[in-house]
């Protein structure tokens, strides 16, 4: 019984205990499944807020659909509903009322998603696919901030065809995190960028990238007092930049480090560098998940500076990740993000979206 | 300065010249790199007390002091922090000190003049500055030699970013070729990260710093942030003596917005076109009751467990920390670098894109050539750009039926017509679509079992009827 209409059944219902039995290498670490993934690869994940009840979790891929899964406690995955673009979906993100679901494509439009109706509409018009979708919720406005190739920052309210605003940028947009009232893009050619968003979206500054390498994801993260101050920045060099906003002692609380990479010590073969495909920060231990080309998720404290955990190699590379809104599931999606190019892409291989109970393993180490 | 110090001046490490903020750190950061033995990681106290380590332990001899700079790999001089550095090595690196003080203070000064930042701006250029520092590292904040001597009051209000008075907050700008402090980090740990030599990209960094901006902003790291927090006195002590003050404190506001300060003033300085302005009324998203999907029965917040609680065996507790950056300057052949850095085209994109380097002898960056993100290479097949549903969407049950999106509406006239000319350059957006006539947009409701079809297949464009009406533009 396949609740996605399209491929061939992968709809296994309910039975979210998909784990192989076998140890084969595309679920080394023996997570849960999710039923019913896309045909294409996994561009993007995201979480219901905590505003709702329940996990919901949305994925968006190349497939052109993003799809809609409910993760009932008992692990379980139940897939609910399915909106297609006509191209490629590149982000997806919630309101923070949990009822709606925006979602960017290569089409070059965002569409809103009200999940009650299961209708979806266009909301956004940009000239070029659109890479970053957040929905920004301010106490004096609420709105959609999409980033595009074709190089602006638009604001849209949804109710309107026009944006808002619109921000140039040096370049690209190559992807971007909202966290009110911080917002931070980065951009092809190193671009940097940190926006504030009191009032009404501006620029506030443009950093000089601590990254030397193509950028990739970022994530901002929050201090204990829960403000948004700073972010983590990875690029295609298996590296990423812990950068804030206004430390103390820039030259001591901002560092690097470096992750997804072969062959740590053996130094006698070359070391393989793989980019850094997604952070995401638990929202509740403010630790970190890096997911990347080479098929791994690690975890790490960035303020114990040190690495909690890297799991097994998968076959294929982690493309996106997420956590859910109280921090106890870490979803991960394997499928192809053609860093290898295009010899290397077999549209029949399978893509997964795999949750793993985040609870424990992302729990902050003591600081000595 | 008053009183002259022992040392003089900040704690450097003879044996790769690097500078920290205070003894105990040059000697963690000398055992973890110069004295640590690469066969058993031990950590030795002295050059000659590795040397012996090595050979009464693992008989084995060593020639030169690791992770040292050429001349400096003596393995018999017994130095310990600054202990035992000899005095020609010192008097030599006072020399080269006050050199780059003297350099950056004239630099300083002669853009002083030119300077049209705000007045209440600590004077500063101080953007301009990081250019005479060489790897200054990441912000180089504020505090620029050639500060007017009045800024470095000694109320130093306890915003100033370390209220060192005369002290130059963070790196240590002068230090040619230093790799910034490495303060307090565990050794082994060295995560002096982001310390990228930015040499010639610092002078752009704050290109257009509009007047408008409260100086704390900008690269003032700790500036409004820090308002609060007590100046770590020790760690802060950073060198330059000459250098007068740091900061800006400058009575800013900014105290009150940590993060960002005051965002009004913010609004008037994007550079950027703004065809409104923003703020809307709070969101009209109907504020649904949570019946999210009217056939689910609600569930429970947290996920209990999974069935596979954390099964997997691949931390490594022994190696805890992260495999750190070091050496953003000097040693620039360390392996782990990598590939060297990208080459920069002109900002066009659609020309052939420039390419990365992504091998070295040492490393290979598994992506491909083009300089350009991996999902931007992908999207130029064929197969992704065809503007029609994959995958047999016309197997989707009913004809389009959910003009979602509402571009794509020939169903509804009313509405359609005005839409096409409202979106922004639908023109451009549009002849993607077109084709093929009406492209079931909505995928929607034909997936979902009935249960979910909360609307009639109707899906009226006007659930939005605000939405497409020429009045509601912005």
């Amino acid at each position: 019984m396949s609740l996605f209409g399209t491929s061939a059944g992968f709809g296994t219902g309910g039975t979210g205990v998909f784990g192989s039995t076998t140890t084969d290498s595309h679920n080394p670490m023996k997570d849960v499944e999710v039923t019913s993934p896309p045909d294409d690869s996994i561009s993007c994940l995201a979480f219901s807020p905590p505003t709702m009840p329940g996990n919901f979790l949305i994925g968006g891929s190349w497939a052109n659909d993003v799809r809609c899964w409910e993760v009932q406690d008992n692990g379980q995955t139940v897939p609910k509903a399915q909106q297609m673009h006509t191209g490629p979906v590149l982000d997806v993100c919630w309101s923070d009322d949990g009822s709606k679901v925006f979602t960017a494509s290569c089409d070059k439009t965002a569409k809103m998603w009200d999940l009650n109706s299961n209708q979806a509409m266009q909301i956004a018009q940009h000239d070029g696919p659109i890479k970053s979708i957040h929905w920004i919720k301010a106490p004096n406005y609420s709105c959609i901030m999409t980033g595009s190739w074709d190089k602006t920052l638009k604001f849209w309210d949804t109710r309107s065809p026009n944006p808002m605003m619109s921000l140039q940028m040096p370049e690209r947009c190559y992807c971007a995190d909202v966290v009110y009232p911080m917002a931070v893009v980065a951009t092809a050619e190193r671009g940097l960028i940190v926006y504030q968003l009191e009032n009404q979206p501006s620029e506030f500054r443009r950093i000089d990238s601590p990254l030397k390498h193509q950028h990739r994801c970022v994530a901002i993260f929050k201090d204990k007092q829960n403000k948004p101050t700073g972010f983590a920045l990875g690029s295609i060099e298996g590296r990423v930049a812990i950068h804030y906003i206004n430390p103390p002692n820039p030259a001591k609380d901002n560092f690097t480090f470096k992750c997804h990479r072969s062959n740590g010590t053996n130094t006698a073969t070359p070391q393989d560098i793989y980019a850094v495909n997604a952070i995401s920060f638990h929202p509740v231990h403010g630790t970190l998940a890096t997911v990347g080309s080479d098929g791994r998720f690690s975890f790490w404290d960035k303020d114990a500076r040190t690495k909690l955990k890297t799991s097994e190699q998968l076959d294929q590379p982690i493309t996106a990740c997420c956590f859910n809104n109280n921090g106890n599931i870490f979803a991960y999606a394997s499928s192809y993000d053609w860093s290898k190019g295009h010899e290397y892409y077999n549209p029949q291989k399978k893509n997964y979206i795999f949750l793993r109970n985040a609870a424990e393993e992302l729990k902050p180490r003591n600081k000595k | 300065m008053g009183r002259k110090k022992k040392k003089q001046m900040k704690p450097w490490c003879w044996y790769c010249n690097r500078d920290f903020d205070d003894e105990k750190i040059l000697i963690q950061h000398q055992k973890a790199k110069h004295f640590k033995c690469h066969i058993c990681h031990k950590k030795l106290y002295t050059g000659p007390g590795l040397a012996i380590h090595c050979m009464q332990v693992h008989k084995e001899t060593i020639d030169g002091v690791p992770n040292a700079i050429p001349g400096r790999t003596d393995i018999e001089l017994e130095i310990y922090g600054m202990e035992g550095i000899p005095e020609k090595d010192m008097e030599e690196r006072r020399r080269v000190l006050e050199q780059k003080t003297q350099e950056s203070q004239k630099k300083k000064q002669n853009q002083d003049d030119s300077d049209e930042y705000d007045e209440d701006e600590e004077p500063g250029p101080s953007f301009q500055q990081p250019a005479a520092q060489p790897q200054a590292g990441y912000m180089p904040p504020m505090t620029q030699p050639g500060m007017p001597p009045g800024s470095s009051a000694p109320g130093m209000p306890p915003g100033s970013y370390s209220g060192m008075p005369p002290m130059m907050p963070g790196v240590p700008p002068m230090m040619p070729g230093m790799p910034p402090v490495i303060p307090g980090m565990p050794p082994g740990m060295m995560p002096m990260g982001g310390m990228m030599p930015p040499g010639p990209g610092m002078p752009p960094m704050m290109p257009g710093m509009p007047p408008g901006i409260p100086p704390p902003v900008g690269h003032r790291p700790g500036m409004a942030h820090m308002a609060q927090a007590p100046p770590a006195a020790g760690p802060n002590m950073l060198t330059r003596p000459a250098m007068p003050a740091a900061t800006a404190p400058s009575a800013q506001p900014a105290v009150t917005k940590p993060l960002f300060p005051s965002a009004g003033q913010m609004g008037s300085r994007v550079a950027s076109t703004s065809t409104s302005t923003g703020s809307s009324s709070a969101d009209s998203q109907s504020a649904s009751s949570k019946a999210l999907f009217p056939s689910t029965s609600q569930s429970q917040q947290t996920v209990s467990g999974s069935p596979h609680p954390t099964p997997s065996t691949s931390s490594d507790p022994s190696k805890p920390t992260f495999p750190a950056y070091t050496q953003a300057t000097a040693s620039v052949a360390s392996p782990s670098a990598g590939s060297s850095t990208v080459s920069k085209p002109p900002s066009t994109v659609t020309s052939k894109p420039a390419t990365l380097t992504t091998s070295s002898a040492t490393s290979k960056l598994i992506h491909p050539d083009e300089d350009i993100s991996l999902e931007e290479l992908r999207a130029q097949l064929p197969r992704y750009q065809r503007n029609i549903p994959r995958q047999g969407q016309a197997t989707v049950s009913a004809p389009p039926v959910g003009p979602l999106g509402g571009m794509m509406a020939p169903q509804q006239p009313g509405m359609r017509h005005p839409v096409p000319g409202q979106y922004g350059g639908p023109p451009q957006g549009m002849p993607g679509y077109m084709p093929g006539g009406m492209p079931p947009y909505g995928q929607g409701p034909p997936m979902v079992p009935p249960g979910y079809q909360g609307a009639p297949p109707r899906p009226p464009m006007g659930m939005r009827p605000p939405v497409m009406s020429p009045g509601s533009r912005y």
